[in-house]
């Protein structure tokens, strides 16, 4: 039973991406495949050097390099809005693998959720 | 030779409305047989020239009436009755 | 056919932030009415605002909070606020209210207080899992 968390939401903005990841490494300590996307706006939580500090927040980039330790099987981006966002090879933390069609994408797992 | 399996139909339930990003995304992942089911303001999409629903299309008819729209012929009016048996009937749901 | 099928609802919009709660009120009665069981109400997010015993609308509008709490009584569904949705929300139960020493609790009957283990289980045990979000 697999499933698909989605983020489409920017990051330090509003909460739902944080609770998104609260969602799918729940899902990995209980031992139940899953799987993250980021899609739209919500490339954003991808990118490098982030620091939010300044504004009283943590970034999530050691969370998500630790996510396939915690078991979180796959993290995916989609292509066209990592393009949109300027958001390169070099500029995306590592670990991310883009994806071209977010219906095909989708199609691979039972469950998809949002966080809100 | 095996071929594919096609994907199961899933139900979409959809409460965004038309200019909201994710009622894009929702639509573009709709497959040929899935449903797409219209919530509170996903409805106004009927009323919104720039979007073109798919065939196999519900709304909620107490939101097209608090909303003041008027039913379309393309797109079936439910009842919250109809959207339970359409989750019953559906082994997969999206709620966008 | 699809009949006696069980069910997790979760709610991750506030009462008067969205109609979620509204949708969801509409839909689960609805559930009951054709036969089929609610396992859990499990409120994330935005949505564990719908627990607050606090909430007080004005007497011309529906209270949602109540109506909710009404409907889990009459059903015996059980309601699940998420602890880390609803600590930082400021949404306590008793035992927190004692283990952060806070000066008061505000959870209302008959929620409980869980961690995401409940939805996990929703995930893993019910035959669906339909969520209702705000529309932001």
């Amino acid at each position: 039973m697999t499933t698909l968390i989605v983020i489409d939401q920017a990051p330090y903005g509003s909460w739902a991406g944080r609770e998104a990841l609260d969602m799918v490494f729940s899902l990995a300590a209980f031992d139940q495949p899953a799987s993250l996307l980021f899609t739209g706006a919500g490339v954003n939580w991808l990118r490098k050097s982030q620091d939010a500090s300044g504004i009283g927040q943590k970034t999530v980039e050691k969370n998500l390099s630790a996510a396939p330790v915690f078991g979180v099987e796959q993290i995916l981006a989609e292509q066209s809005a990592c393009e949109r966002y300027r958001l390169g090879e070099q500029d995306r933390l590592d670990g991310v693998e883009l994806i071209p069609s977010v219906r095909d994408t989708l199609d691979r797992f039972e469950h998809i959720v949002f966080a809100g | 030779m095996t071929q594919a399996q096609p994907v199961q139909a899933t139900l979409h339930i959809l409460n965004k409305s038309p200019n909201h990003p994710r009622f894009a995304t929702c639509l573009a992942a709709l497959h040929e047989g899935d449903t797409l089911a219209l919530t509170e303001n996903a409805v106004l999409a009927l009323a919104d020239s720039n979007t073109g629903l798919p065939r196999n299309c519900v709304a909620l008819s107490t939101d097209i009436q608090a909303r003041g729209l008027a039913v379309s012929t393309d797109v079936q009016a439910i009842s919250y009755q109809d959207l339970v048996r359409l989750t019953a009937e559906h082994s997969r749901t999206v709620s966008w | 056919m699809s009949s006696g099928l069980s069910y997790t609802l979760v709610i991750t919009g506030a009462p008067w932030s969205s109609q979620a709660p509204q949708t969801a009120l509409a839909f689960a009665q609805e559930l009951i009415s054709a036969g089929h069981k609610i396992d859990r109400v499990f409120l994330y997010g935005e949505g564990v605002h719908l627990a607050s015993a606090l909430s007080t609308p004005p007497s011309d509008e529906p209270d949602w909070p109540g109506r909710w709490v009404d409907f889990l009584a009459e059903s015996q569904t059980p309601g699940i606020a998420c602890i880390a949705s609803a600590l930082r929300r400021g949404i306590v139960d008793a035992n927190e209210q004692d283990r952060y020493e806070l000066g008061a609790n505000n959870l209302r009957q008959p929620y409980q207080i869980a961690g995401l283990g409940e939805w996990v289980e929703g995930n893993l045990k019910s035959d669906r899992v339909i969520y209702f979000h705000g529309s932001h």
